[in-house]
């Protein structure tokens, strides 16, 4: 029997739980299993990361037991360089940890001054660092680091550095009314003093009044920006939104120093550390004090690699009956903001791990502000006021929306935000779900009047998330909205969202989603894998000769067998009177390649390229006929846009058409009187082509701006440059004059609508759209203008010959940068 | 973005442990290989994109997988046989950060209402859009125990094994 027992532990254990490969041969008798003592380095890290992490531990239990195990091993290099360096990473990475981490190595020096300034040391070399680059996100979470170790610092500590940043600020602002760098120093500086006053230091009042005072001027006055980033538009201007982020904080600090710096919303650790031995309460603020670390400010300061915009506050629960978050009045809707949209963006590198800290939310803040997960709102009517908090999914969502809604651009791509709202339904859908619907409700609400380029963001999100859920949603709540007029800015959501579902599904699916009374919304035709072939009707003109070059293209055939058919076109045009006979032979060719290419993008394109010199003569030869090119793409595919924007956007790639073609042909060709700009998929595609011109003109000025660029590239890539500007101008001036006249109501085709009076019901629509397309490109213009302009101030000038050093140490240096100034635009 | 060299939490923007691995072991074979395989996905483009249902079209990956950047090359995987979509595809965007972000946003989220798999893929060759499977398909769905609608019902082996053993079966009797 006692052989037995032993039997399993004489053997190799693991039971075929894990593959084992050759690398295991050359040990075939593996020893058994010990039991594993975690290294205390190992033990203090995973400690440390985890930090605050469980509802189910005391935290003060944590901070307590680091700070006494890495001072009990003082001498132990390994565990103090960890603990230094992880510290640190986590202030830099996940700031909702900062108070917790600062209490930590207020605990420890306390107990070992030498470890303390160890860890203030390293965060002022980092500092320093960060000041030096102009990572300003960074330097705020290191002040703020910083701000909660106060009471470890002689004098006033952090004060003067916060002043001195401050000078900075006014320099800037001195300098500049358009100034942006000096704003954004200003809202470091106001995003620290909480967190110094909170800190266990105290008698700091009339240092954070006076600088309180100073900052009043610059950050309440509104930057001229604002208008254009925010999310709504002048004319329908909010309440949700509008206030800049710095001119609502400087108000909300003013009236926390008002009422003695209570700031509840923000957790104090170190308020319930006890003494291990005695039980006496500890408290940090008579900590030894060391000297604030040395960083110098360079003067002027620079900005890092993120362009600065102002940025408005932006909450989708803003309109409720029942408060589940902090109104703007409050100072928790600033500061709980900050940390979770610094989370939000620090770590994009792992979605799961984000959606778990917005979950999580509730850990890192006091208890009695939230409310229980997943309390749905019905109860949060019933609570009595003293027992209002707020909803820590809302508060969490609310934070991914407001960088998903972020203008001009948000700091990672949009798809990431998409991601992250799906994890975080993945992982607590009970408590998720309720929230994007409440979220959703005031999106829909809101997309006659939010910003056009924001309401299409709303639309791709929401199909996209529908789309990882079984496309559910209670479609029925918005019956009543399909009698709007199809222009009406609902009609056009609800029509662009179910084509965007069905892009990433399919017809039928999607219909058997929908409710009875959105059945006719998914016409016959989108069920249709390939449209029909309009030659193939004997009614249709030119009908023999556009199924002969249908067959041909089929076939393969060569360019000469096609020619003799679309001059027989051109020909019979010409007799019928036709303006141009290039129009109804580029309609019978590229009407072919769509039906010939019909059963995947990858047919289409390999029709396109084998008629790719026809094509791009067709476009050289006569405009009218370009044009006709995006009309049959797009006429062939009228019931999945998708397509066709697809198609028109490859078609770009090969220079058959021209950006500027594709505009002539939205914007002039097919205004219909300014419907036109009711249809979603007209803006993707203009968004679209636009994004192309500009992505292009960056690289160009990437290109331009390195600082290895000599003459004689310096010049050619200069030349490249202003030709490139001035196009992109042109550009943006086109779109601009074709929707002046629509917004003003002043189109021609508009005016000849109904009575010419402009008052139909649907003429205001329509103005409203002119309007708010004006604003969405008018947007774009100015911050591509902008970002050219501020690039190249800091770029080599024109003529600069290479340094005889650096030209005998690199000579092929600029040569791989696009030397001969010319990108492949099918590249860019 | 995180400035940080190494990061606090784990980072989804790596190659699979499929990669490494099947990368590991033949380089115990070929010792004399210098090269570290996961050096080859330092400029990576490309993604390996598996666990799609044989129905998923080029227009719903382009769809979605767009979100990421351009897309410079879509190459469908067929199988061998009937050259018919066999369940994964591979995607090339035309730069390296496009791709990696493709890695984290929408690796493992659905597409067509299953769950995608995405993983960084030294570049796509002439021969590998087919799949390697016995009956032309890929090698998972020969041998998969699970009835997959997506994906062909039962693996083709398995499936061809349960009707050996029925018909004998009936023989039997």
């Amino acid at each position: 029997m006692a052989d037995y027992d032993r039997r399993p532990y004489d053997r190799p254990r693991g039971g075929g739980r894990k593959r084992r490969y050759r690398d295991d041969d050359d040990d075939d008798h593996r020893p058994q299993r010990r039991r594993y003592e975690e290294p205390l380095v190992v033990q203090v890290r995973r400690q440390l990361l985890t930090l605050a992490e469980s509802a189910a531990r005391r935290v003060e239990d944590d901070v307590q037991g680091i700070a006494k195990t890495v001072v009990d091993n003082y001498d132990d290099e390994e565990l103090r360089e960890t603990f230094t360096n992880i510290s640190i990473d986590l202030v830099l990475e996940q700031p909702m940890k900062i108070p917790f981490v600062a209490t930590t190595v207020l605990c420890a020096h306390d107990l070992k001054p030498e470890l303390g300034t160890e860890v203030i040391n390293k965060a002022g070399d980092a500092l320093q660092k960060y000041i030096g680059s102009g990572s300003w996100r960074e330097v705020k979470l290191l002040l703020r680091f910083l701000g909660v170790l106060q009471p470890a610092f002689e004098g006033e500590g952090i004060f003067p550095l916060l002043e001195e940043l401050f000078s900075r600020a006014v320099d800037l602002q001195t300098a500049s009314s358009e100034d942006l760098l000096g704003l954004e120093l200003v809202k470091i500086i106001l995003f620290t003093i909480p967190f110094v006053m909170l800190s266990p230091a105290s008698g700091f009042d009339s240092q954070a009044s006076a600088l309180l005072e100073k900052t009043d001027v610059i950050a309440s006055t509104p930057h001229p920006l604002v208008d254009l980033v925010n999310t709504f538009g002048p004319e329908d201007n909010q309440s949700p939104a509008g206030q800049s982020v710095i001119s609502l904080l400087q108000t909300q600090l003013q009236g926390e120093a008002s009422r003695g710096w209570e700031l509840t919303c923000l957790p104090r650790p170190w308020k319930h550390l006890r003494d291990d031995e005695t039980g006496e309460p500890r408290l940090l603020e008579n900590v030894p004090k060391i000297a604030f670390p040395h960083v110098t400010v360079p003067n002027p300061v620079k900005n890092g690699a993120r362009t600065l915009f102002p940025e408005v506050y932006l909450s989708v629960y803003a309109d409720q009956e029942v408060d589940t978050v902090p109104s703007p009045s409050d100072i928790a809707s600033s500061l709980l903001r900050d940390a979770l949209v610094d989370t939000i963006n620090l770590l994009s590198f792992n979605r799961v791990a984000t959606a778990k800290f917005l979950i999580d939310v509730d850990c890192y803040f006091p208890p009695h502000i939230f409310v229980k997960r997943a309390t749905p709102f019905d109860r949060m009517r019933e609570l009595a006021p003293e027992d209002r908090a707020w909803k820590p999914e809302d508060v969490a969502v609310d934070a991914v929306f407001s960088q998903l809604f972020q203008l001009p651009a948000p700091e990672h791509k949009l798809v990431y935000y998409h991601s992250l709202l799906t994890e975080c339904c993945k992982i607590a859908p009970a408590a998720i779900a309720p929230s994007l619907g409440r979220a959703i409700r005031f999106l829909y609400s809101s997309v006659e009047t939010m910003d056009l380029e924001l309401t299409y963001r709303f639309l791709d999100w929401f199909a996209h998330h529908l789309s990882n859920f079984g496309f559910t949603w209670k479609w029925s709540e918005w019956v009543d909205d399909l009698d709007l007029p199809i222009v009406h800015p609902k009609m056009a959501f609800i029509h662009g969202a179910l084509d965007k579902e069905i892009r990433l599904s399919f017809a039928q699916r999607i219909k058997g989603t929908l409710p009875k009374a959105y059945q006719s919304l998914i016409s016959e035709g989108k069920e249709k894998d390939t449209p029909e072939f309009k030659y193939l009707a004997e009614m249709t003109p030119y009908s023999k000769e556009g199924q002969e070059i249908m067959q041909l293209i089929r076939k393969k055939a060569s360019d000469e067998e096609i020619q003799p058919i679309i001059v027989s076109i051109e020909e019979q045009a010409k007799d019928l009177g036709v303006e141009d006979p290039k129009v109804p032979s580029t309609d019978a060719l590229v009407t072919s390649i769509c039906f010939v290419g019909s059963k995947s993008l990858s047919h289409v394109l390999s029709c396109i390229e084998r008629n790719k010199e026809r094509l791009l003569f067709i476009g050289q030869e006569s405009p009218r006929a370009r044009c006709q090119i995006i009309t049959s793409v797009m006429e062939y595919w009228t019931d999945q846009p998708g397509i066709a924007i697809n198609i028109v956007d490859k078609l770009l790639n090969y220079t058959i058409l021209s950006p500027l073609s594709v505009l002539e042909w939205a914007l002039s060709e097919s205004m219909e009187a300014g419907t036109i700009l009711a249809k979603t998929h007209i803006f993707e595609i203009i968004t679209a082509t636009v994004g192309k011109v500009t992505n292009r003109m960056r690289q160009i000025v990437a290109a331009r701006t390195q600082p290895t660029l000599y003459e004689p590239q310096l010049s050619v890539l200069d030349e490249t440059l202003s030709r490139e500007r001035s196009d992109m101008q042109a550009l943006f001036k086109f779109i601009e004059d074709s929707i002046v006249s629509v917004a003003a109501g002043s189109n021609d085709e508009q005016m000849e609508r109904g009575d010419g009076s402009g008052d139909l019901p649907e003429d205001a629509i329509i103005r409203q759209w002119g309007r708010r397309w004006l604003r969405v490109f008018r947007r774009k213009a100015a911050v591509e203008d902008s970002f050219i302009t501020d690039a190249l101030a800091n770029a080599t000038a024109v003529g600069t010959v290479a340094p005889p050093s650096a030209e005998s140490d690199m000579p092929d240096a600029p040569a791989d940068a696009g030397a001969d100034g010319d990108l492949d635009v099918a590249d860019a | 973005m995180s400035l940080l060299a190494v990061n606090t939490v784990d980072r989804l923007d790596r190659p699979s442990a499929y990669y490494v691995g099947k990368n590991k072991r033949r380089r115990h074979e070929e010792e004399q290989r210098q090269h570290d395989p996961v050096d080859k996905l330092r400029n990576a483009t490309t993604l390996y994109v598996g666990n799609l249902s044989f129905y998923t079209t080029e227009e719903q990956i382009h769809e979605l997988f767009a979100k990421c950047g351009e897309i410079k090359r879509l190459v469908m995987g067929l199988d061998r046989f009937n050259k018919t979509p066999c369940g994964f595809c591979f995607v090339e965007y035309y730069t390296h950060q496009d791709a990696l972000d493709c890695l984290k946003y929408v690796g493992g989220t659905k597409l067509d209402e299953r769950i995608i798999r995405a993983d960084l893929d030294p570049g796509f060759e002439e021969g590998r859009q087919y799949g390697r499977g016995k009956s032309g398909g890929q090698v998972r769905d020969e041998y998969r125990e699970e009835y997959d609608p997506g994906r062909g019902g039962y693996g083709r082996a398995y499936d061809e094994q349960r009707q050996r053993e029925e018909d004998e079966y009936g023989l039997g009797r």
